[in-house]
């Protein structure tokens, strides 16, 4: 076997391994709630980051299982994936994602310091979920536009 | 960088997907590279020019103005 489809055949071996842990976790996820009782979370998120994980696994086995009989598309593949470009853009996206979250972050933990002084009005539960949902979304979208736009630059 | 890529791959008679695969890239990047809009690294440049049987410079045209604009 050569090293291109010995590389395909480890991603594949990852997806099946991120499916049945996002399987697992899903279980956990719907089950918890019946055996504990009291739980001071919501069981969903356990089962939101089993779907997650799930849908990684899938994504996993879409893009590489077709390739596994096929050598030619398997080096085609993997050219692509350690494509020296495609890292420099992907590198490049995430630069900027990062720094968008470091200055999201960095606000956010302004204006709790802030409101704890008085200085601000106080921070409600659902303010803080809402400002964490803009600081896990907000660099994503960072990264998928960078992406675009340097694919369409470079 | 202006490079003469476009030009050898012609007289080679080779598809960009050809050379892309040759030099193990997308063929994006080979697009990019005949563009000017991508400078490769030295591993992928060295990798060009062993396709070709010609040196860098022969490849990879370099300007001194153009490197700091």
């Amino acid at each position: 076997m050569n090293k291109n489809m010995e590389w395909i055949n480890r991603q594949i071996r990852l997806g099946r391994i991120l499916i049945a842990a996002g399987l697992i976790v899903i279980i956990i996820g719907i089950v918890l709630p019946g055996i504990v009782s009291g739980l001071q979370f919501n069981p969903r998120i356990i089962t939101g980051i089993g779907i997650v994980v799930l849908g990684i696994g899938i994504s996993y086995q879409v893009r590489f299982g077709p390739v596994v009989r096929d050598a030619q598309a398997a080096r085609r593949l993997v050219s692509e994936e350690r494509d020296e470009r495609m890292q420099l853009i992907r590198g490049r996206a995430g630069y900027r994602a990062f720094w968008t979250a470091e200055a999201l972050i960095y606000a956010g933990l302004m204006w709790v310091s802030f409101a704890e002084s008085g200085s601000l009005p106080p921070v409600s539960t659902d303010t803080l979920w809402y400002f964490l949902a803009v600081a896990v979304i907000v660099p994503f979208i960072v990264f998928a536009v960078g992406m675009k736009l340097d694919q369409d630059r470079l | 960088m202006k490079n003469r890529l476009e030009e050898m791959r012609s007289q080679k008679g080779w598809t960009q997907q050809e050379l892309a695969d040759r030099v193990e890239v997308s063929r994006q990047t080979i697009i990019s590279l005949e563009r000017g809009r991508y400078n490769p690294s030295i591993t992928l440049a060295f990798r060009l020019a062993h396709q070709f049987g010609v040196s860098i410079e022969n490849l990879f045209i370099y300007s001194e103005e153009e490197d700091y604009e």
